[in-house]
Formats: structure tokens, sequence, C-alpha cells
């Protein structure tokens, strides 16, 4: 891949992140502001694989998009429901 | 609606700060100082072909020790928070698709996060990012809703083993080199193969297993009590 492809990736995941932040302020459900985060920490695992840091990548994946996503959720089932 | 538009504000500012260095981060080619001392040594000091694990295991593996008490003492907090507060909300059973999911695939997510953290010094990746897919295939099991009964016990073991193993190897260049985990105390074989690079596999192995265990942890303190909800 070249250079000036790989900058627009990047442009586009930045954008697609910027995005997703500001619709998972907007959301009424707190369920669906949970996934759009979730989504966030992927595209930022997607940001750090681009600028050839794939061990953050990897930790971003797992952690950011997995593990905090899911314990939103738990923490969502806790206090029961909606905001 | 005020804390939507100040939300937003801020979210757009953060941004631009953000997007602002990425630029200059690009574009500097030059390094200074110990970069360039990493870069030119890195691989002949420690026998690590991957100069961010001879870094963060060998040259500041004081400081990953400190990352892996701060995370220590993160995880105990929320067990401890976890235990204390009352229970609200019922959980409910999880679907065929993410039942059918947890049994098949933690299996094939532990064996890549084990992968990763045995080639950390050959590849990208170590005991920290292994150590994570480990915990995450862990969650995936959770996820499934199956009871782990024992599970909080041999954490804790697994946890205490590895604090100890990575205590121990810093301490055994200290007392053969008189440097805390000088990773030349094992023969650093040759550069590029897995059994190589002195102790830092075996580091990055009890990094991993500290990790996986402590992550696993304040997973399952989630889902203790009882809260296990069968699948039907």
């Amino acid at each position: 891949m070249t250079a000036s492809l790989l900058a627009a990736v990047a442009c586009v995941t930045g954008l697609m992140m910027i995005v997703a932040g500001i619709a998972s302020l907007l959301v009424k459900k707190l369920i669906s502001a949970i996934i759009i985060v979730g989504f966030v920490s992927l595209s930022a695992s997607v940001l750090f694989f681009l600028m050839h840091a794939p061990d953050v990548a990897i930790t971003e994946a797992s952690i950011g998009a997995a593990a905090s996503t899911v314990i939103f959720l738990w923490g969502r089932a806790r206090i029961g429901g909606e905001e | 609606m005020i804390r939507s538009i100040t939300g937003m504000i801020i979210v757009l500012a953060l941004a631009a700060a953000v997007f602002s260095v990425i630029p200059y981060n690009g574009v500097t080619e030059e390094l200074h100082g110990a970069g360039s001392y990493y870069a030119e040594n890195g691989v002949a000091d420690t026998g690590s072909i991957n100069l961010v694990t001879s870094v963060v295991v060998a040259y500041r593996g004081l400081d990953t020790l400190g990352e892996v008490v701060v995370l220590f003492s993160a995880s105990t907090a929320v067990v401890l928070i976890l235990s204390l507060v009352p229970m609200g909300g019922k959980p409910t059973a999880p679907s065929q698709i993410v039942q059918t999911t947890a049994r098949i695939l933690p299996g094939a997510i532990t064996l890549f996060g084990i992968y990763i953290v045995t080639h950390g010094h050959l590849s990208p990746g170590g005991g920290f990012p292994g150590g994570a897919v480990v915990a995450s295939a862990f969650l995936l099991v959770l996820l499934g809703s199956r009871s782990l009964p024992g599970a909080a016990g041999m954490l804790t073991a697994v946890e205490s083993l590895a604090g100890l193993a990575f205590g121990l190897l810093g301490f055994w260049g200290v007392y053969v080199m008189g440097q805390f985990l000088n990773s030349r105390v094992l023969p650093g074989g040759s550069p590029g193969q897995l059994i190589s690079a002195g102790i830092i596999p075996l580091v990055s192995l009890a990094i991993g297993a500290k990790v996986a265990s402590e992550l696993s942890g304040v997973f399952a303190s989630y889902r203790s009590k009882g809260e296990t909800v069968e699948p039907d």
C-alpha cells in the first residue's frame, strides 16, 4: 500500500471516529452509546495498526473494543436499564 | 441539550488536538538519545529482534514491573468495590449465537494469545497484549454464562505465582550481573530463534500470565455471587 492510500484510510477512520464519538453523545439509548463507543475503540485499533504499532493495536482491540464494551454492558445491566 | 452541545465541543476540541499532533509523529524520521541507542544496540544487547519488547522487558523492565503493580492495585480495587456493592438488575440468558461462539472460539483465541506471549521477542506483541487476548477468551467463556467453579482461586494462584516469578527473574539479574532484570543471565542464543534473547521469553510469560489472570479476575468478579445464568 502506498503512503497516500494509507493516509487516506487513516483520515477516513479518524473521521468515522469523530462522527461516532459525537453520535454516542446524542443517541437516546444507553446500549447504542455503548456499542458506538466500542466501535470508536475498534477504529482506534485500526489507526494504531496503520501507524505501525501492531502491539498497541492488539491491546486496544482486546481491552478497548472487547473488554471495556462488555464491562459497560454488564454495568448497564446492573444499574438496571436505560438512561 | 446544553450537556450534549458541551460534550460535542469537548470531543471536537480533543479531536482537533489529537489530529494536529499526528502529522508531526509521521514525519520525524530521526531518533535522538535513548531511542537511537536502542535502535543501534538493542539486538546486540538483548538478543531480541523485536525492539519494543527489548525496551519494555529488558531496558525498562522496572517500569513494566510498576505497570503490573498498578494493574494489580486496580483489579484489587474493582474486585473489592464489586464485592461491597449490592447487585441490581437481572442477568439474562445468552442467545444461541453467543453460546455457540463461546463454545467454539475461546480455545483458538487462547492459543493465539499464548502465541503472542511466547513470540514477544520475535514478532509484535509480548506479555501485555498476549495476556489481554487470553483474558478476552476468558471473557467470552463468561459471556456464554458457563459457571466456572473454583476459577477465582485458580486465578489468584496464577496471578501470585506470575508476580513472584517476575520478581525472582529480576533479582536473578541482580544476583548474577548486578542489574535488575538483566536479560543476559541466560545465554542470548542467535537472534530470531524462538529460544533466544536470554530471559525475555520467561519474563514475557510471567507478564502474560499475570495480566491474563488479573483481567480475568476483574471479569469474573462481575459474574460471581451466583449471578451466573445457566444456558437453557
